[in-house]
């Protein structure tokens, strides 16, 4: 009886713990971060040429930064700084109003590049611009330089 | 005990001559060509050298350079500290003449006829060319005076012999140039000039041998980070380094900081991407075209 109680227990504790890393904030923000990358890869494309400009495939990219730029703050909770490998540097704690306003930073250029609503390249250039520096300058004071 | 006191003779004799050869030398007066200086040109090398990266004052952010150094370089050797070059006269090089300058970029020695640590990297440096060197000065002269005194390096023993910087320069400084290029292609030898000079490129993305020299065999092959975690990338054309990059990648990355998979510049390079897109675009160009030339290393 009590052995099939703690059996009970440890497979609850089990179950629930996999549930709780479908919504671990380490892994939620790294597909977040992930899907900011592919939208930048779809902007840069064409800053670089590489694409033609498609103001519509541009603008999706930019609602994509906006998803980011929305979600991404809660997903630095204390305690989520170890696991998953994550980039994640100390400062984002130590320092949490350097990185809100970085982020809050992030999310003014990307809603100035959504009213813009860039029609061509060099609108399109004029718009990223910004959003690209803001994506810099969080990375080099909030995240750590992993080796590949 | 002929044969003894010959051999310790001519090892007394080989210490005298490396002492001598190994002490600090200058260029001649009248060894600086009659040239005109022209600052604009000084601002441009000033970014492809990235003298404000190590000798800004700490929390100077302005659009005009404030030299006044501090910087705090920590090296397995100890804690190199960048020195004042802001126009003060009294803590930076404000009273230096152009023959100053030009003998601390070139020789790495100073008005005082001291050795300089090659942490301040003027065995790129002295790839550079003397009009060059005074179009940097020039453009100095107009930068504001810093009064910040400079604060002396912590030197581990035996690296706080300055002495012994002269026997690293008697092997290590060599003003010609590492990777031959085709000499009528300008825009490699432009980006040669840059990578190899001025830009001081493999001052960390090549490894250094037992003398703390750099190993010309590797260049640009990647390296242990000069300040100890880490690894600084290969950025020859090779698998492990920029194979799959376009010339217009590495153009872009300087320019903007993103690679081509849109990941960030990281690391110490944030600063040194930041003073390249201040570049013309040619120059990042020629420095693309030459990293797409130098031999590819595994």
């Amino acid at each position: 009886m009590s052995r099939l109680f703690i059996t009970s227990i440890l497979t609850l504790v089990f179950v629930s713990s996999v549930a709780v890393a479908g919504t671990d904030p380490i892994l939620a923000r790294q597909e977040l971060m992930e899907s900011t990358r592919d939208a930048a890869k779809v902007i840069g494309g064409m800053l670089k040429e590489e694409q033609p400009f498609d103001a519509e495939a541009a603008m999706a990219a930019l609602k994509t930064w906006k998803k980011t730029a929305t979600e991404a703050g809660d997903l630095f909770p204390e305690g989520s700084d170890t696991g998953h490998d994550t980039e994640a540097k100390a400062t984002i704690w130590t320092d949490r109003a350097g990185f809100e306003s970085s982020m809050a930073n992030f999310n003014t250029q990307v809603d100035a590049a959504i009213a813009a609503s860039p029609d061509s390249l060099e609108a399109l250039k004029v718009a990223a611009g910004p959003v690209f520096n803001a994506c810099k300058n969080c990375h080099e004071g909030y995240r750590i330089e992993k080796e590949d | 005990m002929q044969v003894r006191a010959i051999a310790l003779g001519v090892s007394v004799v080989m210490l005298v001559a490396i002492l001598l050869a190994s002490r600090p030398s200058v260029l001649p007066a009248g060894a600086l060509p009659a040239h005109t200086a022209d600052a604009a040109n000084g601002e441009r090398l000033l970014h492809a050298g990235g003298c404000v990266s190590c000798h800004a004052s700490p929390g100077a952010d302005s659009e005009t350079p404030v030299l006044g150094g501090g910087l705090a370089l920590e090296t397995p050797f100890g804690v190199f500290r960048a020195p004042n070059i802001s126009t003060d006269a009294v803590h930076g090089i404000g009273a230096w003449t152009m023959l100053d300058f030009v003998n601390a970029m070139h020789l790495g020695v100073s008005p005082g006829g001291q050795h300089y640590y090659p942490a301040f990297p003027y065995a790129s440096y002295t790839r550079m060319s003397f009009e060059d060197l005074m179009d940097l000065k020039s453009y100095l002269d107009t930068l504001p005076p810093a009064p910040h005194p400079n604060v002396a390096h912590a030197l581990k023993f035996p690296w706080n012999i300055r002495a012994g910087i002269g026997l690293w320069k008697l092997l290590n400084l060599d003003s010609a140039a590492v990777v031959s290029v085709p000499p009528d292609n300008t825009l490699l030898l432009r980006g040669r000039y840059l990578v190899e000079g001025p830009g001081h490129c493999g001052e960390c993305h090549t490894p250094r041998n037992w003398t703390g020299g750099l190993e010309k065999s590797r260049w640009l092959a990647g390296a242990p980070s000069p300040e100890g975690e880490g690894k600084v990338p290969n950025i020859t054309p090779d698998k492990n380094g920029l194979a799959g990059w376009s010339q217009a990648d590495i153009e872009y990355y300087l320019e903007s900081g993103f690679t081509p998979d849109f990941d960030t510049v990281g690391g110490s390079m944030a600063e040194v991407q930041a003073n390249m897109a201040r570049l013309p675009a040619e120059d990042r160009a020629a420095i693309a075209a030459y990293l797409k030339t130098v031999p590819a290393l595994h």
